[in-house]
């Protein structure tokens, strides 16, 4: 849709635009480099091509990086971490074995994110790089604590995830740059993780995406407590001082009680066209005390 | 009842949707064909003041900017009010102020994108009862001049598209003599249709003057009279081809948007144009739902029998009222349940605001309407002590006996309304205490909504039919009604292949149409289809009948009554040896000496619904429908604390009709059903201060997903049939959807003691609501989710 000026037209096609399919990371960003702010990456393209329809971006040129090889990586090492390449898709993570076992919360997130056509095409960087606050993946990818791979033609960069987002559907991304990877280091020994995803229909977008992520809870020095959420804030975010809360050495009935106020605390949702602000608060507040509950008594 | 094909569960004959070359209006192209692109107002209410596009005329491919101007005239169904593109004003966020027509789409797209408009904003009116106020801005201020049909009763000089009354027997007395009374208002916003197949036109004018149409419409008819008369041509020269629809829901009764592709095309020459809409143009350019307000007051005796009921009905109609005017007929002829009332007092109002425009949906205004009135029923049963199925059948309509709110006795065949009711009650185990989840936070109730319902239409709605038979003995079936869907072209094959003995699949019933060549339906609206078309069909095949045993008769010699047709064979009666085959006299039955008789063999038949009634502008009182249909419908919710979701785990719905196809009963009950859930849960069109429609997408324009089908929907026809009804069978597709919003409602009452007054019962309004009416149940969550330890 665009409204210039005093007239609205919804399109039914896409704009205009030049489209580039390179074959090596090089010249993809050398592509980025040469066309800086009008050039997009395109991946899954199920967020593209939808703001591309409805005016929300007009990119001069599109680079599409299926074609790259090697950015199809989906790797874990070991004691180190899983490497997820650009395009590797939501799809594909969902039936990977090691997702499933290692991060469970990444896994529930992904169970949840879309539809199974969508999942087919969507990446997990492309969620991650839309960063819309209702992205799924995120609140998991931030319990886990990954890191984002960002390369350009200078050279190339590991920021936190938690880093990553500056505000609704901005990153930190210079025009030149594109994310080639996320690495998800190993979750604490013995973690266990959910993403509860409050909807109004199957297959809808998060009202309140909460991630959880518990290890070790019944042993104040081992025990580590993570929560982050989406649809609560411009962008997805994680509540730090849960962390530090539950090191604390108290019951877990009265720090439980202490995550809530704070996680309530830390979040400011509003109210839109898919839930009022008083519907958010309510399911940020029920939502974690559920997930408490269930992952530090289970 | 000893038949071989009616009342059997038949696969439906329209296989290629499946197999997917089945074709629809949106498939259709002609070779030379150009596209319009519509420009729409970013204004609810602004004056136009001037259109600039000479930089769109620049634009390599395009033919022609069109503007209000052009078209200095007003087209609409039951009341002229609807510009082509905006005259003078624009009356909506999205109203079409410009259009452009290209040799291609994209040069379409990008002409559109380089109109100027200037405005001067006006203030809106954005609800129907401000719309009211005596102050409210006008709509449409030149309301005294429009053409509009004469059982519509607009109001010049305020927003009021049509003003409907209800009065039967005297209103004071009743509540003078009521104990108990329930006053209520009750809101339901504007939704849409949700069909999956957005609206598209192909129109060219012929060098002899004949205007054709492809386009996605419900009535090919409807639109081949609405468009002649709007444009001033004569029906024979206006030829409207009907191809499969994709779905319509009311959203494509009448004329839609046909005249746009056909005034352009008459504009450039007869050069064929197409106007396809997108996902949002079809939010904004075709008309949805109205919204509702009914404010109800209902007084019953402390025996328990409805003695007087008084409604306020406020339809808020957009900006152009279609057929929301005869929506407001709808509710206003039926203001309540299928219930006997002394004293019924009612006023039904469509209200033109600066909202999208509205018109009919599956239903036609009565699961709206149930919603309020079966929620007045239990909230009186609970203020009466009562048990609500004991009051609904101490109240229920009689056949036969029973007095309707228009002053209809009810004809003794008209149904099992009671039956109904005790059915549901037995399939939802009523009085058996739903079993309560393990999660404290979730609860479980029961609830249950009656309903009835008649086609809404004019007393000569007429439908005809006529069956040629081949010369291998195979028949074509020629009818009008369109296929959406619904499935009725099966049930009519169905009926042919029970007369004339003859398998499914020597029958044709084309999905296409066109009305030069088809007989004349009115509408395939109001669940009539199958009723009207059915019984026009039988008197064909009796028309068929006869002049086959006329034949028959003169080969052997016998009178015409001693023939019989068995097996697609007309043979002697007693004597199954003598036979001929309807092969052998299809095209004219020749002796072995070449002499020949009869001729190639066509049955004709019509129907025009019996004993109906224009209603007394002053009382209502008439008989509006031919047949009712009535049912109930009930449910089993579960209600979730922490999430704020209502889910139905178990759905029933007793019909009172036979089916003539058990199995297309069943497409149409889980799919009205789902739909019906839907709309009480989750559906609705959300505006901005300003106007603007915010959600005009499947995103958040919430449809049900697969997964929020309820896991158990039973349902059961009663087979009580009307005895002028095909097979006794009367209408089910509007029906199956009626009582969800309202059964939902009164479970949600039953299962955490809150009472609701506003649909969609989404999260937000049932965690609101909670909070204000049992705060405690909160409280009761928060302690079951204390973490232990």
């Amino acid at each position: 849709m665009a409204a210039s000026k005093s007239i609205i037209v919804f399109h039914t096609l896409l704009p205009e635009f030049e489209y580039f399919r390179p074959k090596t990371l090089q010249e993809a960003l050398e592509l980025l480099d040469k066309y800086k702010g009008d050039a997009r990456i395109l991946a899954g393209g199920t967020d593209l091509l939808v703001d591309m329809r409805m005016r929300l971006k007009q990119p001069k040129y599109v680079i599409d990086i299926k074609g790259i090889d090697e950015l199809h990586t989906l790797k874990y090492e070991e004691g180190k971490g899983l490497t997820i390449g650009a395009t590797v898709t939501l799809d594909e993570l969902l039936n990977n074995k090691i997702v499933k076992e290692k991060y469970y919360v990444l896994w529930d997130a992904i169970r949840q994110l879309a539809d199974t056509h969508l999942r087919m095409k969507a990446t997990l960087v492309g969620n991650i790089c839309n960063a819309s606050p209702a992205a799924d993946s995120a609140p998991a990818l931030l319990v886990l604590k990954a890191k984002v791979n960002i390369a350009s033609v200078n050279g190339t960069r590991t920021v936190e995830i938690k880093d990553f987002f500056k505000w609704v559907k901005k990153t930190i991304l210079e025009p030149n740059e594109m994310v080639t990877s996320i690495f998800i280091p190993e979750p604490p020994e013995g973690a266990k993780g959910r993403y509860l995803k409050f909807v109004r229909s199957a297959e809808d977008l998060a009202l309140v995406g909460i991630a959880a992520l518990v290890a070790n809870p019944k042993d104040p020095a081992k025990r580590i407590v993570r929560i982050a959420l989406s649809s609560v804030a411009p962008t997805p975010v994680i509540v730090e001082e849960v962390e530090e809360l539950f090191k604390q050495d108290k019951p877990l009935s009265e720090l439980a009680e202490e995550a809530v106020k704070l996680v309530k605390s830390k979040v400011s949702p509003i109210t839109d066209v898919r839930a009022t602000k008083e519907l958010r608060e309510h399911m940020v507040e029920f939502g974690t005390r559920y997930l408490l509950k269930t992952l530090l008594e289970g | 009842m000893g038949t071989k094909y009616v009342g059997k569960p038949i696969p439906r004959i329209d296989i290629d949707k499946v197999a997917g070359d089945a074709e629809y209006a949106y498939d259709f192209t002609l070779p030379g064909m150009v596209y319009a692109k519509l420009v729409a107002a970013p204004y609810a209410h602004a004056k136009i003041l001037k259109i600039k596009y000479d930089e769109a005329l620049k634009v390599p491919g395009v033919l022609a900017v069109f503007t209000g101007a052009d078209f200095p005239f007003k087209v609409g169904i039951y009341a002229a009010d609807r510009d082509v593109l905006a005259r003078e004003k624009v009356l909506y966020y999205g109203h079409p102020v410009a259009a452009v027509v290209a040799e291609t789409l994209e040069a379409a797209e990008k002409a559109a994108e380089l109109i100027e408009v200037e405005y001067e904003p006006l203030p809106p009116v954005l609800d129907a009862l401000e719309a009211l106020k005596p102050d409210a801005p006008l709509v449409h201020e030149k309301l005294h001049e429009y053409k509009h049909a004469p059982f519509i009763y607009p109001k010049p000089g305020t927003n009021i598209a049509t003003h409907l009354k209800l009065r039967k027997g005297n209103i004071e007395e009743g509540f003078s003599k009521a104990d108990v009374v329930v006053e209520n208002t009750y809101y339901e916003p504007l939704i849409s249709q949700g069909y999956l197949e957005n609206w598209v036109g192909i129109a060219r004018v012929k060098s002899d003057g004949t205007v054709e149409i492809w386009s996605s419409h419900q009535s090919p008819f409807a639109v081949r009279n609405l468009l002649a008369t709007s444009l001033g041509l004569p029906i024979h020269k206006v030829v409207v081809h009907h191809m499969y629809l994709g779905g319509g829901f009311g959203g494509k009764a009448g004329l839609l948007l046909e005249h746009i592709p056909v005034l352009f095309s008459m504009k450039l020459g007869g050069r064929p144009v197409r106007l396809e809409l997108n996902r949002e143009e079809n939010y904004f350019y075709m008309a949805q739902r109205a919204g509702y307000y009914f404010k109800m007051k209902t007084g019953v005796t402390k025996d328990g029998k409805l003695i007087a009921h008084k409604g306020e009905y406020i339809l808020d109609a957009g900006a152009y009222a279609d057929y929301t005017v005869n929506v407001a007929r709808s509710v206003g002829l039926k203001p309540f349940g299928p219930y006997e009332i002394e004293h019924v007092y009612a006023d039904a109002y469509a209200v033109y605001t600066n909202k999208i425009p509205t018109t009919a949906f599956r239903g036609f205004g009565l699961m709206e309407l149930y919603f309020a009135s079966e929620r007045q029923m239990d909230l009186l049963a609970k203020k009466l002590g009562m048990d609500p199925v004991e009051f609904r059948l101490k109240n229920v309509l009689i056949p036969g006996k029973s007095i309707t709110h228009t002053q209809e006795r009810l004809r003794e065949d008209a149904g099992d309304p009671a039956g109904a009711i005790r059915e549901a009650a037995k399939l939802i185990e009523w009085g058996k205490p739903p079993e309560q989840p393990k999660e404290p936070w979730k609860f479980r109730g029961k609830g249950i909504a009656a309903f009835w319902k008649g086609p809404v239409q004019p007393s000569n709605a007429a439908s005809s039919a006529i069956v040629k038979l081949n010369d291998d003995g195979s028949v074509d079936v020629l009818v009008g009604t369109g296929e959406m869907g619904q499935g009725t072209i099966t049930a009519l094959a169905q009926i042919v292949a029970e007369e004339l003995g003859i398998p499914i699949e020597k029958i044709r019933i084309a999905p296409e149409r066109r009305t030069d060549m088809v007989p004349y339906t009115w509408q395939t609206v109001g669940s009539r289809g199958l009723f009207s078309e059915g019984q026009a069909l039988i008197r064909a095949l009796e028309d068929l009948k006869s002049q086959i045993k006329k034949v028959a008769a003169q080969v052997f010699r016998v009178f015409e009554d001693q023939i019989e047709i068995r097996d697609g064979k007309a043979c002697v009666v007693g004597e199954p040896w003598e036979c001929i085959s309807l092969a052998e006299m299809a095209l004219g039955y020749m002796y072995p000496n070449g002499n020949t008789i009869g001729g190639p063999l066509i049955g004709r038949g019509s129907h025009v619904p019996v004993r109906t009634s224009i209603p007394d502008p002053e009382t209502g009182k008439s008989v509006p429908a031919p047949f009712y249909t009535f049912g109930a419908g009930a449910v089993e919710v579960e209600v979730d604390l922490i999430t704020g979701r209502v889910k139905v785990l178990k759905a029933v719905m007793v019909l009172d009709t036979p089916a003539i196809n058990p199995m297309l009963v069943a497409g149409q009950v889980y799919g009205g059903t789902v739909m019906g859930i839907n709309i009480g849960l989750l559906e609705e069109l959300k505006f901005d201060k300003n106007g603007r429609l915010m959600n005009p997408n499947f995103t958040d324009y919430k449809l049900a997903r697969a997964a929020d089908i309820p896991e158990e929907m039973i349902f059961k026809c009663l087979g009580v049939g009307q005895k002028d009804a095909p097979y006794g069978a009367k209408g089910v597709g509007e029906l199956t959807m009626l009582p969800w919003p309202g059964a939902i409602a009164n479970a949600i009452a039953n299962a955490i003691g809150v009472e609701l007054y506003e649909l969609p019962m989404k999260p937000d309004k049932i965690i609101e609501e909670v909070k204000k009416q049992r705060p405690e149940l909160l409280e009761k969550v928060r302690e079951a989710l204390k973490v232990k330890g």
